[in-house]
């Protein structure tokens, strides 16, 4: 089993045409994953990494529909009736679209993918405006649309598939198949636990970076529910933060028996706690409050029964008997 | 970024919610012109300050003569408010109140949509307010109205509700228009004749808007660090600016006490590996990260920021695997910094990922070339491991200067 990825997944890379968007659709094609073609406006016609560009994603669906392999119900159909709707929405749900565009056109792209019913979009983008990501979040929500990110480097599950650039090109040496799940905030530090995992014989059932902005599209808890449904999942390492409020959301979901697996959390920043209210240091979201930061989550976490490390290199050691 | 109560309140008067006549005073200023263009006797003589709880820390000074204002200014202007540095202060008019009442829109990031907060109860910590005298209501970012519940119940109507219904409409119209991520008014006063006057004014606006507000060019540079910026971090800002500002992040440079230069990425991993570094027994001369795959001249501006400060004993350059950064291109800002500066302290690097061996051999070169104390690392070794390599280096080199001095004595 697995997480967000399959072997069915087949990926959309909006943006393809740019430095980091081809970047990331050669990372997917080297480990395996299905990247179909790509959407950049006015450069539909080219191809990159020997896909096909579209001008728009409702140009891409045509290609994309047609990788469906249920020719039974595919295309007999009128379109608008609702079993035909759902066969369709069946199909894409095993599409993602990753999204990398510069800041000011995200909201537009994203709104995009999100019209087209598209079921899990990836947005890598940096430095988006909290505003114009409240509004995908409400738009994908109505919809019942994933949105990992922004300012994530997308998931992998070893052996199955990535989408997005995380492990870059070392993706080999640092990932293999395993049975412990990572999330973190910050897409290094994806790299650093899960390398850490591998080099003492453990390995990942998948790894998640939600992200590091105030407003996340897929939270730790989101996550830890996926975690908690896949077999091959035995334990979780999270690496979380100062701010921001997600760690106190896994804490209701133990209490509610939602996440019931061995969990071990080292949360960054005690350093940042000795700095003003309101002072903003590391990631967009980090934002130094009282009552949220490092100290008090951790006690909140500790009193369900979470596993704390001192030190990041210490999340390894607290997992390993539960592999 | 926070913005100064004069700043928020001009912002405010944009759009409609009515604020007491006020002036702006700096150091040097002349206070007592500045009183008498408001036209009134009683005023109200409040530090600028970027957060903290102003009243209760004598922030604010009620003042009715010139000499009263003159005595108030010197007085604030020699203060710090919890650690923070008071960089103007705002004359206002004195308003008689009637009631004080509470209003703030920020993001909810459980719901991660915005939220509207009031209470009749304001003027205090909206956090010593009981429970049940606020009202909270999420709002659809979407949605550019906030529809009264009085209204749309249809029948009765409270006529007292009517003005905290507009202007909790002009508050959404300027937390949405001015891309904020906080606005509040507290207290929102109903003064004794019957006017409604924000009295205070707390705003943040979301810093990755900038592109879409060239108004925010005129805001001076500041810091939550009680005191002014340095130039160092008034230099190191501007990378990040212009028009490809978000091809990968080299702006953040926060001064800080201690003697250890920090070059880290990302910004989680940076976090943590300012605790490794208070684990080790060092301290930081400043927080300083890289990353998004930055473009060489941009690392280069950045490294050569932080080795401007004097009195450093060590650098630390520790960053993750990276997953997209690439080594080569940024260690070539690197070495264009170290090139220039050649520091004669040691250096420790650990860093791995895209191009890493040709990074790292373009280093070695910048070693050889300039003489450098340095001890590289990829990931084998442990981040924080690192951090105890180079308080070993800088304990040995301490001892060989203790005692050449004491050759040359």
């Amino acid at each position: 089993m697995s997480i967000l990825i399959s072997k069915n997944t087949k990926v959309l890379v909006q943006g393809i045409t740019g430095k980091e968007g081809q970047k990331g659709a050669k990372a997917m094609l080297d480990y395996g994953t299905n990247v179909l073609c790509g959407v950049t406006p006015k450069k539909g016609g080219q191809e990159v990494e020997g896909k096909p560009v579209f001008d728009t994603v409702k140009e891409a669906m045509a290609v994309i529909l047609s990788e469906a392999k249920d020719p039974l119900t595919f295309g007999e159909m009128d379109s608008s009736t609702p079993a035909r709707a759902s066969a369709q929405n069946d199909k894409l749900s095993d599409v993602v679209s990753v999204i990398y565009v510069p800041p000011f056109a995200a909201k537009a792209a994203i709104l995009e993918a999100i019209e087209n019913d598209i079921a899990l979009i990836n947005v890598f983008v940096e430095r988006i405006p909290i505003k114009d990501t409240a509004y995908c979040l409400a738009a994908a929500k109505e919809k019942n649309i994933r949105i990992l990110g922004p300012s994530s480097l997308g998931a992998i599950n070893p052996g199955v598939g990535r989408i997005g650039v995380i492990g870059g090109p070392l993706v080999n040496d640092i990932f293999k198949p395993g049975s412990i799940g990572v999330i973190s905030r910050s897409g290094g530090m994806t790299n650093e636990l899960s390398w850490q995992l591998s080099k003492n014989g453990l390995g990942q059932s998948a790894a998640v970076h939600v992200g590091g902005d105030l407003l996340m599209g897929t939270t730790y808890a989101d996550v830890l529910k996926l975690y908690e449904k896949d077999e091959q999942t035995k334990a979780v390492i999270i690496f979380g933060e100062h701010g921001g409020s997600y760690e106190f959301e896994i804490v209701e979901l133990i209490k509610n028996k939602e996440f019931t697996k061995p969990l071990a959390i080292y949360i960054g920043g005690k350093f940042a706690q000795m700095l003003p209210e309101g002072m903003n240091i590391g990631h967009a979201g980090a934002i130094v409050a009282r009552g949220q930061g490092a100290a008090e989550k951790e006690a909140a976490l500790k009193e369900v029964g979470v596993m704390i490390a001192e030190r990041y290199e210490d999340l390894v050691e607290l997992v390993k008997l539960h592999a | 970024m926070n913005l100064y109560e004069f700043e928020g309140k001009k912002l405010f008067a944009k759009h409609g919610i009515a604020t007491p006549k006020g002036a702006v005073v700096k150091r040097g200023d002349n206070f007592m012109d500045a009183y008498n263009s408001l036209g009134v006797t009683d005023v109200v003589v409040k530090a600028q300050v970027l957060s903290g709880k102003r009243g209760k820390n004598n922030g604010i000074k009620f003042c009715s003569s010139i000499q009263e204002v003159v005595m108030a200014c010197a007085e604030l202007f020699d203060m710090q408010i919890r650690g923070q540095y008071v960089s103007a202060l705002l004359i206002e008019e004195k308003l008689n109140i009637a009631e004080e009442h509470y209003f703030s829109i920020t993001y909810d990031t459980n719901k991660k949509q915005p939220v509207i907060i009031y209470s009749s109860e304001g003027g205090m910590d909206i956090e010593d307010v009981a429970e049940e005298q606020i009202e909270k209501k999420f709002l659809d970012v979407r949605q550019s109205v906030i529809l009264s519940e009085a209204k749309n119940l249809g029948g009765q109507l409270d006529p007292s509700a009517v003005p905290q219904d507009d202007i909790k409409n002009k508050l959404w119209s300027c937390f949405l228009a001015e891309d904020t991520r906080v606005v509040e008014i507290n207290p929102l006063v109903k003064t004794t004749d019957g006017r409604w006057v924000a009295a205070d004014a707390k705003v943040a606006i979301d810093d990755d808007a900038f592109y879409r507000h060239e108004e925010w060019k005129e805001l001076e540079p500041r810091t939550m660090m009680g005191r002014l910026p340095t130039d160092r971090e008034i230099a190191a800002k501007k990378i990040d600016e212009g028009e490809a500002y978000y091809r990968g992040t080299a702006g953040k440079y926060i001064e800080l006490d201690g003697d250890i230069a920090m070059i880290l990425n990302g910004g989680g991993a940076s976090i943590a590996n300012m605790d490794a570094l208070a684990g080790a027994g060092l301290k930081p001369s400043n927080y300083t990260e890289y990353s998004g795959n930055p473009p060489r001249e941009k690392v280069y501006q950045l490294a050569k920021v932080v080795l401007s400060k004097p009195g450093l004993k060590g650098l630390w350059m520790c960053g993750v695997v990276a997953n997209f950064t690439n080594i080569k291109e940024t260690f070539m800002g690197i070495v264009d910094a170290l090139d220039e500066i050649k520091p004669a302290y040691p250096i420790v690097v650990r860093r791995d990922g895209t191009e890493s061996a040709e990074g790292f051999a373009l280093l070695e070169e910048c070693v050889k070339r300039n003489n450098l104390n340095i001890k590289m690392f990829k990931k084998e070794t442990g981040m924080s491991e690192t951090a105890q390599v180079l308080a070993e280096m800088i304990r040995d080199s301490s001892v060989i200067t203790r005692s050449e001095e004491r050759a040359t004595s």
